[in-house]
């Protein structure tokens, strides 16, 4: 997919949501039970957005880095609840790369026809694959509440090495699911895997680069996230500046104020720069790529978080109330930060790599 | 700009740099590249050196339009190469000449200026110096009051120029005098060409905490300059100023500038004997990942200048990221240097890395200050 279909479907994504996704309208679906309208995920699977990670051989649209950008920005900027990013990107990432025929048959076309949600649970450390069953913990796995399936990444306990399954919860499998909100109204799960049969997808080295691939396109679709909140952000705040009269001007005449915005401005063109340099980072040889995403997140991470302290900051009293999208960016920015590679992890995964000679 | 023009750039851009490696490593002389590299003070033969190098290779005047000698690089082209030589450690492309009054020749000036100037300033022949801030006028540079009376076939200008850039070698200055008194500062100013051994002109230094001798005040008592040495128009010579801007847009010399700072840093933690310090490590790894955002955010910026998709606050961004950040660098060297960092004579190239820190502290505030360059942002992009 070339620069001017992904913008082309960056456009058309706000322009679905302008109409569609306002503040009272997504305060509606907030009241759906886990955040999740099942009538709204169909209508993702009409627009396409859930076939961009699906080769086209399998009635996807082979959609690349670039425009699962374009979509995510949008889905940052209008603060879509659905689970585009844990189900339709990641979990469908990794059963494009690793999944068999069977797999395939069982859930692409339900994926593509949004049928079905998967979650991705990361928790190498919490959960043992042994002979043939899954046990342990994952928390605040994302969307895990309406998952019909989630994918684990585990470690196997003869061999010590990462190993990804996928429990299938709709054919009952044997857990326990709580569920919960996040702060930003999306809705997660903690699983407790009681010794249940899951189905294999990878194991030792081919589990590896699939779950380093599954993480660096999960950070890259963050930061598209995130400048998609970014923009919100400094829009509004600037809109604010602009309009708000206080001692008889604007509050946008005060020049520590303006200063302030300008800040807010730079680092949203570092999130574009960056979050750009991590798009094309996607298909370099896995170190490389690894080190340009971390360093791409940790900074976008800290980024988006000062855009959103500075957003609230400078709209006064009116910037921590339900009523504007400024405090809802603010909490899903905070959420986004804690999922799937906080800053710090991903701060020292960049100076990993640094040091090990990429400088 | 189509995607297949801008590959062919970034291609262009990628060919050049390999070439201004090679130039480094086999052609430039390795003493002047060491000295450079060290941050050890260069004399005018050391910069004439250097300027004549490049005016050599081709790259002095490659921004120029085709009829005075230059050859069309994209400004991609120019912002890598200038980004190269910087990483690299090279010496300063001074750019008075050729960055600032030669252009501003081959746009405003006659054919009998451009013949006369143009094919010296290409090829440093004459050293020029830059008269533009005043006492009473820094920030705010349209409020000069230095003065230019036109007397029968000349001008007689007094009045005072300060900051300005080795004046103690220059042959001429380009200089913006005030002509008219107008309602708007920015009309009756305008841009005039002055012979530095003019009888008149005096060249009085400025001691600054580096310890060496950059700057200084230029007096202007009587000075006699003829009528043809007046660039443009009359009165118009704000025109002149703003184009120059205009044209000194390209800063790549700053992102190489930070990435060489970063390495001297690494290397500084490695030779004391704390590259496992982990704090140390953080604060480096904060300031190489602030590195990385200011180059993704430079070409990218570069990019939009190209494509037009520009928002007009490009060049104030890159320069308010760059000197912070280079600033940051320069002073955590100094900390991880410890008391060989606060001596001019210290062993190694510990001294030059601090005549380079004192002097860079004024990088914030020379070419446009900080608070000028986000004023200009909250002007133009945001419109506040």
């Amino acid at each position: 997919m070339d620069t001017d279909t992904a913008r082309l479907l960056g456009e058309a994504t706000e322009r679905w949501a302008a109409e569609h996704y306002d503040l009272p309208q997504r305060a509606h679906r907030l009241r759906c039970a886990g955040g999740f309208d099942a009538a709204t995920w169909r209508i993702y699977a009409e627009l396409g957005w859930l076939a961009l990670r699906v080769p086209e051989a399998e009635g996807g649209l082979d959609a690349d880095a670039l425009a699962v950008g374009a979509l995510m920005e949008a889905v940052g900027s209008r603060l879509l609840l659905e689970p585009v990013l844990a189900s339709a990107i990641i979990s469908t990432g990794l059963l494009v790369r690793l999944a068999s025929p069977a797999q395939r048959v069982r859930w692409l076309p339900a994926l593509v026809a949004g049928h079905a949600v998967l979650a991705f649970a990361d928790a190498p450390n919490g959960c043992v694959w042994h002979a043939g069953t899954l046990r342990g913990q994952a928390g605040a796995v994302l969307h895990g509440d309406v998952a019909d399936a989630v994918i684990v990444a585990a470690h196997d306990a003869a061999t010590q090495r990462p190993m990804l399954c996928l429990v299938d919860i709709a054919a009952g499998a044997a857990l326990r699911r709580q569920a919960y909100r996040l702060v930003d109204g999306r809705g997660a799960a903690n699983f407790d895997f009681e010794g249940l049969t899951a189905e294999v997808l990878a194991v030792d080295d081919a589990a590896a680069s699939a779950l380093a691939a599954a993480r660096a396109e999960a950070a890259v679709a963050q930061c598209a996230e995130a400048l998609g909140c970014v923009r919100a952000l400094l829009a509004a705040t600037r809109e604010h500046l602009a309009l708000r009269q206080q001692f008889g001007r604007p509050l946008g005449a005060n020049q520590v104020l303006q200063h302030r915005a300008v800040e807010m401005f730079m680092l949203q063109e570092e999130v574009a720069a960056l979050t750009a340099g991590a798009q094309q980072a996607l298909a370099l040889p896995a170190a490389a790529r690894d080190s340009a995403v971390a360093a791409a997140k940790a900074y976008v991470c800290r980024a988006a978080r000062q855009v959103a302290n500075d957003a609230v900051q400078l709209h006064g009293g009116v910037g921590i109330t339900e009523e504007l999208a400024v405090s809802h960016h603010f909490r899903r920015l905070m959420v986004n930060a804690a999922l799937f590679g906080d800053r710090d992890t991903q701060f020292a995964r960049f100076l990993a790599g640094v040091q090990g000679g990429a400088r | 700009m189509h995607a297949e023009s801008l590959a062919e750039a970034r291609q262009r851009a990628q060919a050049l740099r390999a070439r201004v490696r090679y130039f480094h490593a086999h052609e430039m002389p390795a003493e002047l590249a060491r000295k450079s590299a060290q941050h050890e003070v260069l004399d005018k033969a050391d910069y004439v050196q250097w300027m004549r190098l490049l005016h050599e290779q081709g790259w002095a005047i490659p921004h120029w339009p085709a009829e005075h000698g230059g050859h069309g690089w994209s400004l991609l082209e120019r912002f890598a190469f200038e980004d190269e030589l910087a990483r690299l450690g090279c010496p300063w492309i001074i750019p008075f000449g050729v960055k600032y009054v030669g252009p501003v020749l081959c746009a405003y000036g006659t054919p009998a200026q451009q013949q006369r100037f143009l094919p010296r300033i290409a090829a440093s022949i004459d050293w020029w110096a830059q008269g533009y801030s005043e006492p009473g006028a820094g920030s705010d540079l349209a409020a000069l009051a230095t003065q230019a009376v036109r007397s029968g076939s000349r001008y007689i200008v007094n009045g005072q120029k300060v900051w300005t850039t080795y004046a103690q070698w220059a042959d001429w200055m380009f200089c913006l005098v005030r002509t008219q008194r107008e309602a708007r500062a920015q009309q009756g100013i305008s841009f005039l060409l002055i012979q530095m051994n003019s009888p008149g002109v005096t060249v009085r230094p400025i001691a600054t905490m580096d310890g060496y001798h950059h700057v200084n005040e230029v007096w202007l008592q009587d000075v006699e300059v003829p009528l043809e040495n007046l660039v443009g128009e009359e009165g118009r010579g704000w025109d002149c100023a703003k184009f120059l801007l205009k044209n000194e847009r390209t800063a790549g010399a700053l992102v190489g500038m930070v990435w060489h700072a970063l390495q001297r840093l690494w290397r500084a933690a490695a030779e004391t004997g704390r590259g496992d310090d982990a704090a140390l490590v953080q604060r480096i790894g904060e300031l190489h990942l602030r590195a990385l955002a200011l180059e993704a955010m430079a070409y990218r910026a570069v990019e939009a200048m190209m494509a037009g998709t520009d928002h007009g606050g490009e060049a104030s961004m890159i320069k308010l990221r760059g000197t912070e950040l280079y600033q940051a660098v320069a002073q955590a060297t100094i900390d991880v240097l410890g008391p060989a960092g606060v001596s001019f004579e210290a062993a190694g190239d510990a001294g030059g890395v601090l005549k380079d820190h004192l002097y860079n502290r004024a990088a914030t505030i020379f070419g446009g200050a900080s608070e000028i360059q986000r004023n200009i942002i909250a002007k133009t992009v945001l419109h506040l």
